[in-house]
């Protein structure tokens, strides 16, 4: 397998924090909308919805798109 | 083109609540509303992407807000009403947006460019390690290769490629999960899977992580 040091670091750092409940991407695209909303109310959703902050944190294309959807939220509010 | 609309009910009309949104683009859908929705898009995916597009952007995000509209008015049925209309909207016309520009900057590149495998790669972790003092390469060096044993037993061929591809070869997971014929949810399954793997083996193996990182 085709590996660096770093990559290997990398990929045993997020070990603790995996487990079976974990959501995917298709799931987390789901409740987008309402997370955004909620945060931009000031509203913690990571608290009512903290699988969600948990697959932000872990995929990078997801927590991108939800930058850009509260980049873009603030521009059109 | 234009029998595709029902006409809208005045010109100024503005849809603001979500069930005005709803009721104007149920088909046959409101032109006004179409094209309200477009230019609200519009706005917001500049202020979203303006940093990654670096020539035409006006081209790119109109393209992407039609593209957008069409799988909106395709799907609004599914919309929940857990959030303003054009919240939902508007993160679909962003995931549009954004796989798009993945793909773009991706697009003459196949899998197979990345896949020339070197099998000195191997060799190549031990001599970074001559840096360091001969103890800690003796004990670091030992740990990679037991830790890489373990990822070659416990995952599939399939994990072990996806993983080489988005962590070495730095590929987003959309453009590999679209190379691959699979989608990107698939993907991240895949790779969830292969962590899930390995932190079993080293539970079985009575390895801590932590001290897995502690040591390299």
């Amino acid at each position: 397998m085709k590996l660096n040091k770093d990559v290997l670091k990398k990929l045993i750092s997020k070990i603790p924090h995996t487990h079976e409940g974990e959501i995917g991407c298709d799931e987390c695209f789901d409740e987008l909308h309402t997370f955004a909303e909620m945060e931009l109310e000031g509203k913690s959703p990571e608290k009512a919805m903290p699988l969600i902050r948990e697959h932000l944190d872990n995929c990078g294309e997801c927590r991108q798109e939800y930058q850009a959807l509260l980049d873009a939220m603030k521009v059109l509010s | 083109m234009l029998n595709w609309f029902k006409k809208g009910r005045d010109k100024s009309i503005k849809y603001q609540t979500n069930n005005e949104w709803i009721l104007a683009l149920k088909p046959p859908p409101e032109e006004q509303a179409v094209h309200q929705l477009r230019v609200h898009l519009i706005r917001g995916l500049k202020a979203s992407l303006y940093k990654y597009v670096d020539r035409e952007l006006d081209e790119f995000v109109e393209d992407i807000a039609q593209d957008a509209v069409l799988k909106i008015l395709d799907k609004y049925d599914t919309f929940r009403g857990d959030s303003k209309f054009t919240t939902w909207a508007m993160k679909i016309a962003v995931r549009e947006g954004y796989s798009e520009l993945r793909k773009k900057r991706y697009k003459d590149i196949s899998l197979e460019q990345y896949s020339n495998y070197d099998p000195d790669d191997r060799e190549a972790i031990e001599i970074e390690h001559e840096q360091a003092g001969p103890d800690r390469i003796t004990h670091e060096s030992m740990m990679v290769q037991k830790i890489m044993k373990m990822m070659e037993e416990e995952l599939t061929d399939k994990q072990q490629k996806v993983i080489e591809h988005l962590m070495i070869d730095q590929i987003p997971m959309t453009v590999v999960a679209e190379m691959m014929n699979s989608n990107r949810n698939a993907i991240y399954k895949l790779v969830h899977d292969a962590r899930m793997k390995l932190k079993n083996r080293l539970q079985v193996e009575g390895i801590d992580p932590e001290e897995i990182l502690n040591t390299m």
